[in-house]
């Protein structure tokens, strides 16, 4: 742990997050126990199912974890030199959108629809930059619509004259507008149509190099990781149970449940593989297992898997996974022996 | 088999659910008490209370009493127990209210459903009438029709019912609108079931949480217009004891003796504010946006 | 834009005729309480059949209401068959003060309404949104004529602050009957604040608003409660135009010489020119109130600003 203490190379560090939600009683825990450490202009991807805690813990990035329900119970989070946990509500108003920014999954909801999209990128422009003027903030607004691909003057239009690309196109260049040093994209492409997710991820992918951000990609499609993450997280049930980079994760994968993503996706080199799906479903998160939560699922549980929470457990200096099975020296998961 | 069976415990469930979240709203069971409460002293006062002798029988030598341990709420100029009076009158306000809701109900179920399920022409045609049906203030069209009929009780609940139309008729349009085009109505269009059959059995069933709604806070709404016609002189006559009748002759002597206004104005209103209550429970019960 | 109002104004015609025939044909088909009034109580019975000749009541009902709406055309109302008034006139002459009653209570309603309901939906479940929902559904559930009553107990009667009934005072005499109807508009309208900004905070938007580093108060001030306005205008509209056709009951119970207690009086003597004008001129007068609430709604939100433009139809 020593090793990821205070680094001024680090664009994001997460220590030991926990969040919980906390409904008519029942407790949710949403997040437990995350660690993340992201270098600067590294893209790391967050894979995992819908419930697994991904944009949990993105928007506590951000604090902004909607409390009632949603209480963050312990943990630190240091972005690009702040530590959000003890910033004042103004150091965080200053924080989200200047250092921080974050995409959402439904570009069709994620826009005011009674503000033009010119006054909703401006918005952000003038928050940011003190003393600048409404009209020198909407000129800047037009240049990002530009940079997007959308003529400038379209500035003056609304939301719901936009088509669902062209508003996540908005809602970037809304992201971008006061060049973050992080971008936090929740599912950007999800909402998409398979054509229109391309033109958005190759965008999202150029203007990162070009303004040399880090990037969170929360995302439950391994083929998006694959083309634009460097790093890979994969959560199941609130926590991270196999991080590595793109090559350990996807060339060398540990973790069972990495594993099933895999192994239920189709393979275009292979039509005829047949799809093996994993069994079952994630467990209700206001009532976790004991043991591992993957355990239930898991094709490889041993009774020790349900005794006790899995300890990590390092492959390389980057490769983590949180696997009881390895406790036996000689367990390999399938998927390493066929190639 | 077993797929069966479960599908038979999710549909009973849906209701068991708006029960269960119904009976967790405290202002709503509070409130659902009040009318049950309610309803049974006006289906019963006729057994307590000898409408003749006890209800409208004057009482000169003993009349202005305050209220005290043998009159509660006193007695009025006439010399009658006021507090029987109020409680007798629970009859009349709750009979009229559901009355007149029922009636305005049944015609707004069929006119809405035939506007919504139809469409085009039908439509056109129903919704301009409960436009025009609807701009003529409903207290006015009330106060009309009864002074037309000559006030008595079940004139009141035809000029309530009538006047309640085109606001319902445009709930159960919108209701109906919501599952019109649902895949079920199209299959049963496609087994060829005729068209009445399809509203009663696909259409309504699917659609009543909004009008159950509508029509608990209707009837709220129809007990306080019933009451302000009758505390015009257009309802219920006197000596009747109507809450809103009462009032009128309370009225006239409000300084010298303000209790006479203050209970059946209160039992108006605790009438009201129950059914309200419970209503309001019943639309957050079954409101599917705070479903999840 | 042009084209779509006079189209709406246009669509206004049909309504008033048919809001007239009803009104005439209910009200006109029972002459006697005219022909007692105005013939006395002991008339004879050939008299009465002159008297019904005279007044042209032996027509059949269709055939007076064509007439009556002959002479709508030319803008006269008639005259009332008891006093005699021009029904017109009558109206003009009590309309401002029902208009100065309805739109002070309106001011009121408003001013309470909007920060308690947006208060109450941002601390949604605690002591504050709980209170002010029961004084709500309390101002919801109390009959106007009855708080009227026991406003004039307490305020007129027994701390003699304000007059109890009458118009003589002027502002002072406005200010019982402004609170009376104006605590239940200021309850639904709590409450529909309420709902809306509820329905509204969860908005994704907000979300996005809040990641740009927007402050939380300009948060719902600038992007919550411009959404939120929409179903809150459409509200307040029904309840101006509630307030004006129904003050009735409350001016009846302040004795204020309105149009509400025009049409009151009317109706008890079937007095039926004046009962048929004032409905439809209330009937009017609703209309424009809900054709300005729909430039209200144009002004808000740019998608119906869109249909405006377009002279498009309205839905519904």
């Amino acid at each position: 742990m020593a090793e990821n203490m205070k680094n001024e190379n680090l664009a994001l560090d997460i220590q030991n997050l926990t969040i919980h939600y906390e409904v008519d009683g029942d407790i949710v825990e949403a997040v437990n126990d995350v660690s993340l450490q992201l270098e600067n202009g590294k893209t790391l991807g967050l894979v995992g199912e819908t419930g697994a805690g991904k944009t949990s813990t993105a928007l506590a990035i951000l604090k902004m974890i909607p409390d009632p329900p949603g209480i963050i119970k312990s943990g630190s989070i240091t972005v690009c030199g702040h530590d959000v946990m003890k910033a004042s509500k103004k150091e965080l108003h200053a924080i989200r959108g200047k250092d921080v920014s974050m995409i959402f999954q439904d570009p069709m909801t994620s826009l005011n629809p009674v503000l033009t999209v010119g006054e909703q990128i401006a918005e952000s422009v003038q928050l940011h930059e003190k003393g600048m003027s409404k009209s020198a903030a909407l000129d800047r607004a037009m240049e990002m619509l530009e940079t997007v691909g959308i003529p400038r003057e379209r500035a003056f239009d609304y939301p719901h004259q936009f088509s669902g690309g062209m508003k996540q196109r908005v809602v970037i260049a809304i992201a971008l507008a006061c060049n973050p040093k992080l971008l936090l994209a929740d599912e950007p492409t999800t909402a998409l149509d398979v054509t229109i997710q391309a033109q958005v991820l190759d965008l999202m992918r150029k203007l990162r190099e070009e303004y040399k951000m880090s990037m969170v990609m929360i995302t439950h499609d391994l083929g998006i990781v694959a083309e634009v993450c460097d790093e890979v997280a994969v959560m199941y049930a609130g926590r991270i149970v196999e991080r590595g980079t793109l090559r350990e994760v996807f060339k060398n994968t540990k973790h069972p449940y990495t594993e099933g993503l895999f192994n239920s996706l189709p393979n275009p080199r292979d039509r005829k593989a047949e799809l093996i799906p994993i069994p079952g479903l994630m467990p209700d998160p206001a009532n976790l297992p004991q043991g591992c939560a993957f355990a239930p699922r898991c094709p490889y549980a041993t009774e020790a898997c349900t005794k006790a929470q899995p300890q990590p457990r390092k492959f390389s200096d980057t490769h983590t996974v949180l696997c009881t099975a390895y406790d036996d020296a000689g367990f390999h998961i399938r998927r390493n022996h066929n190639g | 088999m077993a797929d069966i069976k479960n599908k038979k415990i999710k549909r009973r469930s849906q209701w068991d659910e708006i029960w269960r979240r119904l009976r967790k709203n405290t202002g709503a069971m509070i409130g659902m008490a009040i009318v049950f409460v309610m309803v049974a002293v006006a289906c019963s006062v006729d057994l307590i209370y000898d409408y003749d002798t006890e209800i409208i029988a004057q009482d000169i030598p003993n009349r202005y009493l305050e209220p005290c341990a043998e009159y509660w709420f006193g007695t009025d100029a006439l010399g009658r127990d006021v507090f029987k009076r109020v409680v007798y009158g629970a009859k009349y306000s709750l009979l009229i209210g559901f009355m007149a809701t029922v009636v305005s109900t049944a015609i707004a179920l069929v006119l809405g459903s035939a506007a919504g399920y139809f469409g085009g022409k039908v439509d056109n045609l129903i919704m301009r009438f409960c436009d025009i049906w609807g701009a003529v203030p409903g207290l006015m069209l009330g106060m009309i029709i009864v002074s037309l009929l000559g006030p008595s009780i079940w004139n009141l609940i035809i000029a309530m019912g009538l006047g309640g139309i085109s606001g319902k008729s445009r709930t159960v349009r919108a209701a109906v609108l919501t599952v019109r085009n649902s895949e079920y109505v199209e299959s049963a269009r496609s087994i060829g079931m005729p068209e009445w059959k399809i509203i009663l059995k696909y259409i309504l069933p699917n659609c009543m949480s909004p009008i159950i709604v509508a029509v608990t806070l209707g009837v709220a709404a129809d007990i306080i217009s019933a009451s302000s016609l009758s505390f015009l002189g257009l309802g219920v006559q006197a000596p009747a004891p109507e809450w809103g009748a009462m009032l009128t002759s309370a009225r006239e002597n409000l300084r010298y003796y303000p209790y006479l206004a203050i209970f059946p104005g209160l039992a108006i209103m605790v009438t009201v504010l129950a059914l309200n209550m419970f209503g309001d429970g019943l639309r957050d019960a079954m409101d599917p946006k705070l479903r999840r | 834009m042009g084209r779509y109002v006079l189209k709406r104004l246009l669509m206004m015609i049909p309504v008033f005729i048919g809001v007239s025939l009803i009104v005439y044909c209910i009200c006109g088909s029972n002459t006697r309480p005219i022909l007692m009034k105005v013939g006395g109580e002991d008339m004879t019975l050939e008299e009465e059949a002159e008297l019904k000749h005279e007044l042209g009541f032996d027509q059949p009902i269709l055939i007076r209401y064509v007439k009556y709406m002959g002479g709508m055309i030319r803008g006269d109302l008639g005259k009332s068959h008891i006093t005699g008034d021009d029904v017109l006139e009558s109206f003009l002459q009590t309309f401002p003060l029902t208009m100065k009653v309805a739109m002070s209570s309106v001011l009121v309603a408003i001013l309470i309404s909007l920060p308690l309901g947006i208060v109450s939906a941002l601390k949604r479940g605690t002591l504050t949104d709980n209170a002010s929902m029961v004084v709500a559904l309390l101002g919801l559930s109390i009959p106007n004529f009855w708080f009227g009553l026991m406003m004039i107990l307490l305020f007129a009667l027994n701390l003699r602050w304000l007059p109890s009934v009458g118009y003589k005072q002027g502002i002072k005499s406005l200010i019982l009957p402004a609170i009376t109807i104006g605590t239940g508009m200021t309850a639904r309208l709590t409450r529909q604040t309420r709902s809306s900004m509820l329905d509204v905070l969860r908005a994704d938007y907000l979300r996005t608003a809040r990641a740009k580093g927007v402050s939380e108060s300009r948060v719902i001030l600038h992007h919550a409660l411009r959404n939120a306005l929409i179903p809150i205008i459409a509200t307040l509209g029904g309840q101006i135009a509630a307030t004006l056709a129904g003050a009735s009951v409350t001016e009846t119970v302040f004795a204020l010489p309105g149009v509400g207690r025009l049409v009151v009086n009317a109706i008890n003597d079937m007095d039926v020119n004046m009962v048929t004008g004032c409905v439809t001129l209330k009937a009017m007068v609703t209309s424009v109130v809900m054709l300005l609430v729909d430039f209200l709604f144009a002004l808000v939100d740019p998608r119906i600003k869109a249909q405006f433009a377009k002279g498009g139809k309205k839905n519904g």
